[in-house]
């Protein structure tokens, strides 16, 4: 091959949204190359930290990394609210959703320097604790693991203790008590063995985290013209449904297996207590309204971008 | 007189790694402390402290990046004693001013680095998970120490070039330790 | 140019650094910066330094080491090695040998407050060489008895070492900690058997306490059982993390400190500031060993080097020996901090390959390490003893502590072939 191009992200090889979204990616972008293209990928944190990622890519320490823009607080104001609860329910659609919308009014005010590849995020995850929690009032008193700084200020605003520990010490968190509950995608349950530490689940698309891989501009100006047209047909909201897919399969999969499995329950909230749930989330709208408006964008504008992507592609809760 | 005037200018850098250091303890005492109040409050109270987490984290990054300063001028980083302590005196100050000449290019790089991290984060908005606290002010005091230890290594490779004087053999203690009290 | 020539060209510059005396963790991070530019380009290497020094000295995990290294300075200076050698001495100090045994029983009692074995051995240097000296001990029974006894700060917990080493290969450091406990037992009475039976006809037994006494000389020790206790107990039953126990034991030791007048203001900053210092050599290490793991990784050397170590055909437990051999050659001019960052993350993975348990691997590990402190030609322990106490030359050091030397390598072969003795205590946490 003419050119090796370095991907890194930072769980392990192994689960769901390596093994069947950055990986299976990878290998077509090979392929589509005919062999011209090599795309060597650095699993687990081995070139960086997960927060470090974006700067990384930024950089041209790697040619594309995967990113959580919700592990650095404050720094992609736009792209937190895919990370407000209840206004995405479907993952897959969701992506190609999130992925139009962010092309237009985000990714050029807040990602200038990188390449938007896809997005990728899970499932709808949700609540998973030790004590059943169906309504917002659980949350009072409680430590909460959050997924990222939107469910952290979600968690506050209930009266809980968001505590912050990163994805592989959760296991370790919840079985010393030092935290309660956990918002995980469906999937990690298995990832990363806590079947045992939180039994109880709250059924319902409770929240989401959509990662995002990105590619250095100098890398992609580096590519012979052929070569460049593969990575573009790489990087459009329907690879990023694709990508998407494999991920929200493998979370499916997991929650059927804890429906089968006696020892976990399932508690599906009532209409009541769904709404309860919206009405709590509302705050975290005007915050990031908030946000966005002290960066300088027309948040406005942007909301109903997001509304009206998600509509066009069926995916507005 | 000019040995003298070179003890003063000793004394006062003394002096002034002196005040940085305790200045860089507190900020690990003020953390334990932070951690224990948080702990308590946890189990306690139910009550946790928001923000310890990348509170404590980053007011400790501080102290360490002031402590680089410290050793920069204690000579006290974890090396390799062996060569240097078998050869005869000029050998030595030749290697250990080599040794400190690479210590302060390091330095250098890296607050050239973190200068260039600073400044972009006064642009990014990167802020704390709860209390919304902006990165770039403790960035910016790690940056400080990173400069303070670009000084403190500069005039310890001085004083190795001109004084001849050797690095602290042993690291990770010293004298406090060997002064450890029988108490009487 | 492939990535084995420039990942070897990479520690051949690494150990001609490390020899000229510049500090381990700078050279590792000038030659990590180096090669990862000769890989991918000297601009995003550089950048390297915008990114991973920050996030290693903000790393929230790594906290607790500046707070385990607070907890056994403030120990240090209050007194408490000094009231523990007195303790030893009057319940042991009747049988033969009996200082030689107080000092082993003071060592252990110190390493259960103190994370690291040269600063024990420093300690009771100190405390136990000049009442062995006047009691009559040669100096390489009592030298010999220190430096085994100061390997024990690593291994019966707190320790830094396993730490770092929880850290570098993501096992749960508290997990850790209780896993050293019956290792380290074990390791008191062996030692303890050793100086009775190898020294004992030589030794001189020294002054009887009565039992009076002796029960009134564990007044002095309350504070280090409590704090103990408080560490240790509350990582068993999960009642904290490691962390907060950590911060918790640096607190309540300044907090004795004060309540018995040991401690005040100003000696307290003195302790932060040693602590301080102490903690930032670690972190200078594990600087520059991130920057050299990522310039390993893309060499993908790793990776390589674990498929050539798992195709030797050595076996499972052949393989195991190349490795702890590997730590022991090494071991003759690293820190033993500078070699567990710098080889576990290389290891780790043929480890886990092999099946071996990676809490069982860690005690294993951090044992060869001690071994190295006090093996010819170079053991810090050793070092350390003979800058202290100069007027022992080292050959007698090391003659001193060849049998505990020998006893050592016995207790690692026992653990090698009954791991439960490492893992039944870990195991029945929660
Ligand atoms: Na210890
Ligand atoms: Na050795």
């Amino acid at each position: 091959q003419d050119t090796t191009l370095r991907l890194s992200h930072w769980v392990p090889e192994g689960i769901a949204p390596a093994s069947k979204g950055i990986t299976p990616w990878a290998k077509d972008v090979e392929e589509a190359s005919e062999g011209r293209i090599a795309i060597q990928v650095f699993p687990a944190q081995q070139l960086g930290k997960a927060p470090d990622h974006y700067d990384m890519v930024k950089q041209g320490i790697v040619d594309f990394a995967w990113v959580n823009p919700g592990y650095t607080a404050g720094r992609f104001p736009i792209y937190a609210l895919t990370e407000v609860p209840f206004l995405v329910d479907d993952s897959v659609r969701g992506a190609k959703a999130i992925h139009e919308w962010y092309a237009e009014f985000g990714a050029p005010a807040e990602m200038p320097d990188v390449k938007v590849c896809f997005v990728h995020p899970h499932a709808p995850g949700t609540l998973h604790s030790k004590d059943k929690i169906t309504a917002p009032e659980g949350i009072k008193g409680k430590n909460i693991r959050p997924a990222h700084a939107t469910m952290a200020r979600f968690v506050s605003l209930l009266g809980g203790g968001p505590v912050q520990v990163p994805a592989p010490e959760v296991r370790e968190a919840l079985s010393r008590g030092t935290a309660e509950a956990v918002t995980f995608p469906w999937g990690a349950m298995y990832d990363f063995k806590l079947t045992d530490e939180v039994q109880q689940h709250l059924d319902m698309p409770f929240y989401m985290s959509a990662q995002i891989l990105l590619m250095n501009p100098d890398s992609y100006a580096g590519l012979s013209d052929a070569d460049k047209a593969v990575i573009d047909s790489h990087c459009t909201p329907e690879w990023s449904s694709n990508v998407a897919q494999g991920w929200f399969d493998d979370d499916m999969a997991a929650r059927e297996k804890l429906i089968a499995d006696s020892e976990q329950t399932l508690n599906v909230p009532t209409e009541e207590e769904v709404a309860a749930w919206r009405t709590a989330a509302e705050p975290l709208i005007a915050e990031w309204r908030d946000n966005v408006t002290a960066a300088g964008g027309d948040a406005d504008a942007i909301f109903d971008g997001f509304v009206k992507s998600l509509e066009a592609n069926d995916a507005r809760y | 007189m000019s040995t003298e005037r070179r003890g003063d200018g000793n004394r006062i850098v003394g002096k002034i790694i002196q005040n940085i250091e305790r200045v860089a303890g507190i900020m690990l005492g003020l953390v334990t402390v932070l951690i224990v109040v948080s702990a308590i409050g946890r189990y306690g109270f139910a009550r946790p402290v928001p923000d310890v987490f990348d509170v404590s984290r980053l007011v400790l990054g501080i102290a360490i990046a002031w402590g680089l300063a410290s050793l920069g001028f204690h000579g006290t980083h974890i090396k390799v004693d062996l060569l240097a302590l078998s050869v005869p005196k000029p050998v030595q100050i030749a290697i250990n001013g080599f040794a400190w000449l690479v210590l302060l290019g390091f330095t250098a790089l890296l607050t050239w680095k973190i200068g260039e991290r600073v400044m972009d984060a006064m642009g990014g908005g990167d802020v704390t998970m709860e209390l919304r606290l902006a990165h770039w002010p403790f960035f910016a005091a790690i940056w400080l120490g990173m400069v303070a230890a670009l000084f403190t290594t500069a005039v310890r490779l001085v004083i190795i070039v001109r004084d001849g004087r050797d690095l602290g053999e042993f690291d990770a203690f010293d004298e406090t330790l060997l002064q450890d009290s029988d108490q009487k | 140019m492939s990535g084995e020539w420039v990942a070897g060209g990479g520690f051949v510059v690494l150990f001609a650094l490390m020899i000229l005396r510049v500090p381990i963790g700078v050279a590792m991070g000038l030659v990590g910066i180096g090669g990862f530019g000769a890989v991918v380009g000297m601009k995003p290497a550089l950048n390297l330094l915008a990114q991973s020094p920050i996030s290693t000295i903000t790393d929230f995990n790594l906290t607790l080491i500046p707070f385990f290294v607070l907890m056994g300075v403030l120990a240090t200076n209050s007194g408490m090695s000094s009231e523990l050698f007195r303790t030893g001495r009057a319940w042991l100090g009747g049988f033969r040998g009996g200082l030689g045994l107080a000092t082993v029983g003071a060592c252990a009692g110190f390493a259960a407050i103190c994370g690291s074995s040269v600063a024990t051995a420093a300690t009771m240097t100190k405390i136990a060489y000049p009442e062995m000296k006047k009691a009559g001990y040669p100096d390489d029974a009592s030298t010999g008895i220190i430096a085994a006894g100061g390997t024990l700060g690593i291994l019966i917990p707190p320790s830094v070492v396993l730490a770092i080493y929880g850290f570098i290969t993501e096992q749960d450091i508290g997990t850790l900690f209780i896993a050293g406990i019956v290792p380290g037992i074990l390791a008191v009475f062996m030692y303890m058997a050793t100086v009775r039976i190898w020294y004992a006809r030589t030794l001189p037994a020294s002054d009887t306490f009565s039992f009076l006494d002796a029960f009134a000389s564990l007044r002095g020790v309350w504070a280090v059982g409590l704090l103990f206790i408080a560490v240790i107990v509350s990582i068993y039953f999960g009642i904290v993390t490691a962390t907060e126990a950590a911060a918790a034991g640096a607190f309540l030791t300044a907090l004795i400190g004060f309540v018995r007048r040991r401690l005040n203001l100003a000696k307290l900053l003195d302790c932060l500031v040693e602590a301080l210092r102490t903690s930032v050599a670690i972190y200078v290490v594990l600087i520059g060993a991130t920057l050299f793991g990522y310039f390993l990784a893309i060499t993908q050397v790793p990776q390589d080097l674990t498929q050539f170590l798992l195709d030797l055909g050595a076996g499972r437990y052949g393989t195991l020996l190349l490795i702890m051999l590997l730590f022991l050659v090494l071991g003759c001019f690293l820190d033993a901090m500078a070699m567990i960052i710098l080889m576990v993350p290389i290891v780790f993975p043929v480890i886990t390959e092999l099946g071996f348990d990676p809490i069982w691997f860690g005690i294993i590990i951090v044992m060869t390490v001690e071994l190295g402190l006090i093996t010819p030609p170079i053991g810090m322990n050793v070092f350390v003893i003979n800058s202290i106490a100069t007027r022992v030359s080292l050959p007698t050091i090391f003659k001193g502590v060849l049998p505990f030397v020998l006893v050592d390598v016995l207790r690692l072969l026992l653990l090698i072939a009954f791991p439960a003795i490492v893992l039944f205590l870990p195991g029945s946490m929660n």
